[in-house]
C-alpha cells in the first residue's frame, strides 16, 4: 500500500502543487470576474494583466539592488500589483481631465506600460540583472509552480477571498447604485480601488495559470458563464468560482494527456463551458429563448378559435372543424385551444369546444371590433370584395380607445353593412360603472349620473331613471323613456353628453 | 421631527449654500442657494442638461462641490448617511443586473447596519412590509430586469420606504410610467409628506408641476426661481429658461388667464 502512494507519489506527484495552485487560482480569479463583469471592467483587467511587466521588473529591480534578493517572488508581486494600480489611477486621471474616453485611454496606457517594461528588459544593462523568462510570463506555465509560490498565491487567495465576503454588501451596492452608496456613507471611490487592487493581486496569480495574454480569460469567461445562469449575485458568485475549478481541472487534465501548452487549454475549456452556457441556459439561453418563441400562440390565432366557435351553428364545435375553418399550422391551433381552456375561456369536452361565459364575453369584444371595422371600410374606397378578409386582418387591433373611436365615429351602428348586429361590450358596460348613453341598446334601464355640455341640452336630470328604446332613422335617433313616461329622442351628440350606471340589463 | 439648532432657530431640511458644481471647464450648478423646510413636496424643473440631476446628485453627497455646501438638517452632506433616500432615473439602472425585487428593497436597510454585518430577519420583515405598500410582493423573487416600467419604478419607492429616511429624492419618476402608475406614486409621495417627511423631485412635466408640488425649483445652470408654482409658472420666467419652445408657455398663460 505504502509502496503503491510512494509509486503514485514519484510519477505524479509533480501535479500536486500545479493542481492546487490552479484551483485555488480559478477560484479567486472567477470570484473577482464578477464584480469585473457586471461593472464592465473586462479591458480594465487586461490592461492591469499587460502593465504588470513592468511592475514585475521593477520589483525584481528593487529586491535585488536593495536588499541583493534574487527573483523575490513577494517583490514582484507587490511591484506588479502597485503597476495595475498605477494603471487604473492613469486611466482615471485622463477620463477626468480631458476629452479622452475611458476605452482610449485604457489603450493608451497599458500598452504604453507594457512597451516601458519590455523596453527596459531589452536593455542589455537590466537585461544582465533580470532573469525573467518573458515567454513564461506571456504564456504561463503552471507545472513549474515552486512550493513557495504555492504558499504565496495561498495567502493572496484567502486576502482576496476574505475581502470580497466582507466587502460583499458594499461591492454590490457600489456595483448597482453608486449614488444610493454615496448617500449611506459608502466611500464609493475607495471601494473601488479596493477592487482594482484584488483585481491585480488576481491578475498577478492568474499570471502563473495562462499568462498575460490569456489572464483575463480566467477572470471574465467563468463569471460570464455564470451570469447567463442566474438571477442573483451570491449564486453568481458560486457557480462562477465553480465553473472556473472545473474548466481550470479538465483543462489541465487534456494539457497533461496531449502535452499541450496548460494556459491555452484551459482557457479553450473555459470558453467551450461558455459557449455551453450560452446555448443551453434555462432562461437566457438562445435554446431558451428559442422554445420560448416557438411556444408562444399569437393572440391572433387564439382569438380566430375564439370565432370560430362562436360562429357555430349550436355554440359548439369540434376540434378537427376549427382545425378545417382556420388556416394557420394545426400544432399553433391546437396551443392556442390549450391556452384558452388554461385561461378559462373555452371548455373542451370530448373533442367538443364550447366558450364559457367569459369566453362568450371575450369572443363578442372580438366580433364587435371585426364588425365595426367592416362597416368602417365600407365607408372608405376598400373594394367590397376585400372588405371581409381586410376586417379579419384588422379586427385583431383592438385597442380599446381605437375600437371606440371607430364606434363614435360610425355613430354607434347596430348592425355591420351585411345587417348583422354589432355586439356592444357588456362586460365593460357593467363594470365600469358610468358609461355613455349611447352606447346602450333597446331595452337597458339606466340612472343619469353626469350631464356633459352640448349644444342642445337634454330635457333631463343626473338622478333620473330612463329606459332605452328603439333606435330610428337608420340608428342616428336614440328613443329614451322616462321614469315619467315622456319619451325624448336625441341625436348623436345629445346621446353622448349624458353618461350613465345601467341598473339592469334585461 | 423638527429639529432646533443651538441658536434656537429651527433648521431646514435640506440647506443649499452658494453652491456650484463642474464638470470640466462649465460648472453644471452655478451659485446656488435655497432652504427647503421640513415636510414639503418639492418639484425641480428645467430644460434639459439644465442641472436637475446634479443638484439632487449634490443633495445626496454624490459630487463634490467646487464652491457651497448642502447641509441636511444643518449637518454638512458628506457626514451624513442615510437620511437621504433615493429613487434613479429608471435609465439609470442596470436593469439586467442579477439581483431580485426583494434584494433591492432589503437595500434600503444597508444604512442601518455596519459594511461587515449581515441583515437582520426584522430588516427583511421592513423590506417586505414596503413591498406591500406599493403592491409589489408577488414579485418579490422576480429578476429586476423582469418587471413592466411602472413596477420597476415601485420596487425602488420600496426601497426608498424601507430606507425610512426623513428625505426624499427621486429622479424623473414620472417619465415613461402609465396613468395609472403615476397616480399610485403620487399617492405614496402625499401620504410621505403627510408623515412629515420632505420630497424633492425632479420633473419634466411643466403642464403637471403645479397640481403636483408646494414648490417649485426652477434651475437652468443658475436658480432661476423657487418659490410657490403661481409663482414660478410665469411666462416671463419661463420664457427665460426655455427658450424658443413658446408653445408650453402660451397654453400655461391660457390656464393662468382661466383661474
Amino acid at each position: 500500500m505504502y509502496e503503491a502512494l510512494t509509486q503514485f507519489q514519484l510519477e505524479y506527484g509533480y501535479l500536486i502543487n500545479p493542481l492546487i495552485v490552479g484551483t485555488l487560482v480559478s477560484i479567486v480569479c472567477s470570484v473577482v470576474g464578477c464584480f469585473i463583469v457586471l461593472r464592465g471592467m473586462s479591458f480594465l483587467a487586461d490592461a492591469i494583466a499587460h502593465s504588470m511587466l513592468a511592475g514585475v521588473i521593477a520589483g525584481y529591480l528593487f529586491m535585488k539592488v536593495i536588499f541583493g534578493q534574487e527573483s523575490h517572488l513577494g517583490g514582484m508581486l507587490i511591484g506588479a500589483t502597485l503597476a495595475g494600480i498605477l494603471t487604473v489611477a492613469m486611466v482615471g486621471l485622463v477620463t477626468r481631465f480631458s476629452r479622452i474616453k475611458q476605452d482610449t485611454a485604457i489603450g493608451i496606457m497599458y500598452t504604453g506600460i507594457f512597451a516601458m517594461g519590455s523596453f527596459l528588459l531589452s536593455l542589455d544593462y537590466i537585461g544582465g540583472i533580470v532573469q525573467i523568462d518573458i515567454y513564461h510570463f506571456i504564456v504561463g506555465d503552471v507545472i513549474a509552480v515552486t512550493t513557495g509560490e504555492l504558499w504565496l498565491l495561498a495567502i493572496v487567495t484567502s486576502i482576496v477571498l476574505s475581502v470580497v465576503i466582507l466587502f460583499y454588501r458594499p461591492l454590490q451596492l457600489t456595483s448597482f447604485d453608486p449614488i444610493m452608496a454615496a448617500s449611506i456613507g459608502i466611500p464609493v471611490l475607495a471601494v473601488e480601488y479596493l477592487l482594482t487592487a484584488c483585481t491585480s493581486l488576481v491578475v498577478v496569480s492568474g499570471v502563473q495559470i495562462a499568462g498575460v495574454i490569456l489572464v483575463v480569460a480566467l477572470i471574465i469567461t467563468p463569471a460570464a458563464s455564470a451570469y447567463l445562469l442566474t438571477d442573483r449575485l451570491d449564486r453568481m458568485i458560486v457557480t462562477s468560482a465553480i465553473l472556473g475549478v472545473i474548466g481550470f481541472w479538465i483543462g489541465f487534465l487534456i494539457a497533461n494527456l496531449t502535452g499541450s501548452a496548460a494556459g491555452a487549454s484551459v482557457v479553450i475549456t473555459m470558453t467551450a463551458i461558455f459557449f455551453l452556457c450560452l446555448v443551453l441556459a434555462p432562461r437566457y439561453g438562445l435554446l431558451a429563448d428559442w422554445i420560448r418563441k416557438r411556444n408562444t400562440v399569437p393572440q391572433e390565432i387564439m382569438e380566430d378559435v375564439l370565432g370560430s366557435v362562436m360562429r357555430s351553428p349550436d355554440d359548439s364545435i369540434t376540434v378537427e372543424e376549427v382545425l378545417g375553418y382556420i388556416k394557420k399550422p394545426n400544432m399553433k391551433i391546437r396551443k392556442s385551444i390549450d391556452m384558452l381552456e388554461r385561461q378559462g375561456l373555452l371548455d373542451v369536452d370530448h373533442g367538443k369546444l364550447k366558450l364559457t361565459k367569459d369566453g362568450l364575453f371575450e369572443a363578442k369584444r372580438l366580433v364587435r371590433a371585426h364588425r365595426l371595422w367592416e362597416t368602417y371600410l365600407d365607408q372608405t374606397s376598400v373594394p367590397k370584395e376585400e372588405i371581409h378578409s381586410r376586417a379579419h386582418q384588422l379586427e385583431h387591433l383592438q385597442d380599446q380607445s381605437m375600437v371606440d373611436y371607430l364606434d363614435d365615429k360610425l355613430g354607434h351602428p347596430i348592425t355591420d353593412p351585411h345587417g348583422s348586429p354589432i355586439p356592444i361590450d357588456e362586460k365593460r358596460i357593467s363594470r365600469d360603472g358610468k358609461v355613455l348613453l349611447s352606447w346602450l341598446r333597446e331595452g337597458y334601464r339606466a340612472r343619469i349620473v353626469e350631464q356633459r355640455p352640448c349644444e342642445n341640452p337634454v330635457n333631463i336630470r343626473v338622478g333620473d331613471i330612463v329606459s332605452m328604446g328603439e333606435r330610428s332613422k337608420d340608428g342616428a335617433i336614440w328613443t329614451v323613456i322616462t321614469a315619467s313616461g315622456t319619451q325624448l329622442e336625441l341625436d348623436h351628440d345629445q346621446a353622448d353628453s349624458l353618461l350613465v350606471a345601467v341598473e339592469q340589463p334585461e | 421631527m423638527s429639529q432646533i439648532n443651538q441658536s434656537g432657530r429651527k433648521t431646514s431640511a435640506i440647506e443649499v449654500e452658494d453652491l456650484t458644481v463642474s464638470y470640466g471647464p462649465v460648472p453644471a450648478l452655478l451659485d446656488i442657494s435655497l432652504a427647503i423646510e421640513e415636510g414639503k413636496l418639492v418639484g425641480i424643473i428645467g430644460p434639459n442638461g439644465s442641472g436637475k440631476s446634479t443638484l439632487m446628485k449634490s443633495m445626496l453627497g454624490f459630487v463634490k462641490p467646487d464652491v457651497g455646501a448642502v447641509r441636511i438638517f444643518g449637518t454638512d452632506v458628506s457626514n451624513v448617511k442615510g437620511r437621504v433616500a433615493y429613487v434613479p432615473q429608471r435609465g439609470a439602472v442596470d436593469w439586467d443586473f442579477p439581483i431580485t425585487v426583494r434584494e433591492v428593497a432589503a437595500m434600503g436597510r444597508y444604512s442601518y447596519r455596519r459594511w461587515w454585518q449581515d441583515l437582520t430577519a426584522k430588516d427583511y420583515k421592513l423590506a417586505d412590509d414596503a413591498l406591500e405598500k406599493v403592491r409589489m410582493s408577488d414579485y418579490r423573487g422576480r429578476q429586476i430586469g423582469q418587471l413592466s416600467g411602472g413596477q420597476q419604478q415601485r420596487v425602488f419607492m420600496a426601497r426608498a420606504l424601507a430606507q425610512d429616511a426623513d428625505i426624499l429624492l427621486l429622479d424623473e419618476p414620472f417619465a415613461g410610467v402609465d396613468a395609472a402608475t403615476e397616480r399610485a406614486i403620487l399617492d405614496v409621495l402625499e401620504d410621505l409628506k403627510n408623515d412629515g417627511k420632505t420630497v424633492v423631485v425632479v420633473h419634466h412635466d411643466l403642464a403637471t408641476a403645479a397640481e403636483y408640488f408646494d414648490l417649485l425649483i426652477l434651475l437652468k445652470q443658475r436658480l432661476f426661481g423657487f418659490g410657490p408654482p403661481k409663482m414660478i409658472l410665469n411666462p416671463k420666467l419661463l420664457g427665460d429658461v426655455y427658450e424658443g419652445t413658446l408653445r408650453v408657455f402660451a397654453e400655461l398663460e391660457k390656464q393662468g388667464a382661466e383661474d
